[in-house]
């Protein structure tokens, strides 16, 4: 009675250990699990175009040019953002403006003192809006794809949805609010070469 | 009495002397490994010398140990080195995934590694990263290639070690840009595994099925000498605009030649120096490092390539 008793508490024990020891889980639940955690990039864009925008501070464009114009070093290291170790710096910018050209890669906006700025509606590319407003930093990324996917979204949520807009809303002589990423390589820097990635686009008055 | 004063004054300066002996020699007894993914291409032996280079000006014992682009030979270094007693590892991977294991055994053994130019796909293994920021990069020297071709013609692409991250960076890098001109079509995109004898061989094969391409991408410079050798060798040489990735000098002398159309120059002498000094820094009793730090990358053409020397020096 005692050795039935011994064997079967170990035999209960035995099948304790390996029930806690193994899980079996079917193969596409797990599979599932892993994509879920893959980074989607462009929820992440499509997140940050959609609800952060209006939000987000930007550096006055009359202002931002004068200081540009005058110390560009000193004013990037101030107000600007660069990631590692880099001469370029990246910013967001506003202001008011009306269209004095529309060009096959720019939209021109006059600013009324003189000056001018160029609206890319081609070419929308690199890391301006990503760096410019902070929105990710590359050491939250395993692979540092992951962060550069980012821009990628971002750039192609502005090809998508503001750039249409802006093509068809923006007529000659018309004036436009915009919000925008712009990036300056301090080493050269050129105002009068500004190409501004637009995020936000209000047409104030038709002529 | 006075021999008692002397033998405690003796006693005290040998003391000191000691003291002084260990605090001179600090440094000169730390010893900086500097493992290299391999010494077959100029630019990797650029990387390694430069870190070595600093780490001796900085007063440390370096050597350079290399990988053979094979992670089995990596791993040996690792615990050869780990073995031996090194202090830190200035390290140039040579998989993004198959060099975690080797940086973790290193962190195990206490030894705080520096990645320099290629990443591995970990956080908070390697105690910092200082990589070439290659996908910035290739965008520009993409915008340049589609301006260069008018926005329209075909291409053949060069990969480079398909593991490697740094290749897929600039690979997507440049996709980013070019795949939104439809009327660019690339016709093959093949791996020559970073090699310049490869890259010919290859890009002599594709030209047989596509005689009539107008460029080749090519995601480091030696593919670049190797499509361009090919290119000479099928009398098309004028004809098809080359683009190189890294700024390694015979490039940089086709560029000034008007053999090769572009590369995009990032600078090993930076990374390697900043790595050395980074391992310096935790000697020093540094802790708080940025896991990654990229190093902006430049395009350079005939038209700016005075600003630049071979592997981003000053002119």
């Amino acid at each position: 009675m005692n050795k039935v008793f011994k064997y079967g508490l170990m035999t209960i024990l035995v099948a304790l250990a390996l029930y806690n020891a193994v899980r079996i889980k079917p193969l596409n639940e797990v599979k599932k699990k892993q994509d879920t955690q893959l980074f989607d990039a462009k929820a992440y864009a499509a997140d940050f175009m959609a609800n952060k925008i209006e939000s987000l501070p930007a550096l006055q464009v009359d202002s931002f040019l004068e200081h540009l114009g005058n110390n560009p070093t000193a004013y990037a290291q101030e107000h600007g953002k660069k990631l590692g170790i880099s001469d370029a710096y990246h910013f967001i910018i506003e202001g008011k403006g009306s269209v004095s050209a529309i060009e096959e890669e720019y939209i021109v906006l006059g600013l009324g003192d003189g000056s001018s700025v160029a609206i890319a509606t081609d070419f929308i590319f690199g890391n301006a809006i990503r760096d410019g407003s902070g929105m990710a930093h590359i050491d939250d990324h395993q692979n540092t794809m992951d962060f550069n996917s980012i821009s990628v979204e971002l750039n192609n949520q502005v090809r998508e949805t503001i750039v249409p807009l802006l093509r068809d809303k923006a007529t000659m002589g018309s004036t436009l609010y915009f919000k925008g990423a712009v990036t300056i390589a301090i080493d050269q820097p050129n105002p009068s070469e500004i190409k501004i990635i637009p995020l936000r686009i209000q047409i104030i008055n038709e002529p | 009495m006075k021999t008692k004063v002397y033998f405690f004054l003796m006693l005290a300066l040998s003391l000191a002397m000691i003291h002084c002996k260990r605090n001179t020699g600090n440094n000169a007894q730390k010893k900086m490994a500097v493992v290299i993914s391999t010494l077959n291409n100029p630019w990797f032996v650029v990387l390694g010398e430069s870190a070595a280079e600093r780490a001796r000006e900085l007063g440390y014992e370096a050597t350079i140990f290399d990988s053979q682009n094979n992670t089995s030979k990596e791993a040996e270094h690792f615990e050869n080195l780990i073995a031996a007693g090194y202090d830190a590892i200035l390290f140039n991977p040579t998989d993004s995934e198959g060099s975690v294991s080797n940086v973790k055994r290193a962190q195990q053994a206490g030894l705080p590694t520096f990645c320099m130019d290629r990443e591995i796909n970990a956080l908070n293994v390697a105690t910092s990263q200082i990589t070439s920021d290659n996908f910035t990069g290739c965008v520009e020297l993409g915008e340049y290639f589609v301006r260069t071709l008018n926005k329209k013609g075909k291409y053949v692409e060069l990969l480079g070690l398909v593991g490697d991250n740094n290749t897929w960076n600039r690979s997507k890098g440049f996709h980013s840009v070019v795949d939104q001109f439809p009327a660019l079509e690339m016709v093959a995109q093949q791996s020559a595994d970073f090699d310049r004898s490869k890259a010919m061989e290859v890009l002599e094969s594709v030209l047989q099925s596509n005689p009539d391409i107008d460029a080749v991408f090519c995601g480091n410079d030696a593919m670049a000498m190797g499509a361009y050798q090919a290119l000479v060798a099928a009398g098309k040489a004028d004809s098809v605009h080359v683009f190189g990735f890294d700024g390694a000098k015979d490039v940089m002398d086709a560029i000034k030649d008007g053999k090769i159309t572009a590369t995009a120059m990032q600078s090993p002498k930076a990374m390697a120096r900043t790595a050395a000094e980074l391992a310096h820094a935790y000697f020093e009793g540094e802790r708080q490092f940025t896991q990654k730090t990229p190093l902006q990358v430049k395009v350079v053409t005939q038209q700016n390539i005075d600003r630049f020397g071979a592997y981003g020096s000053d002119n």
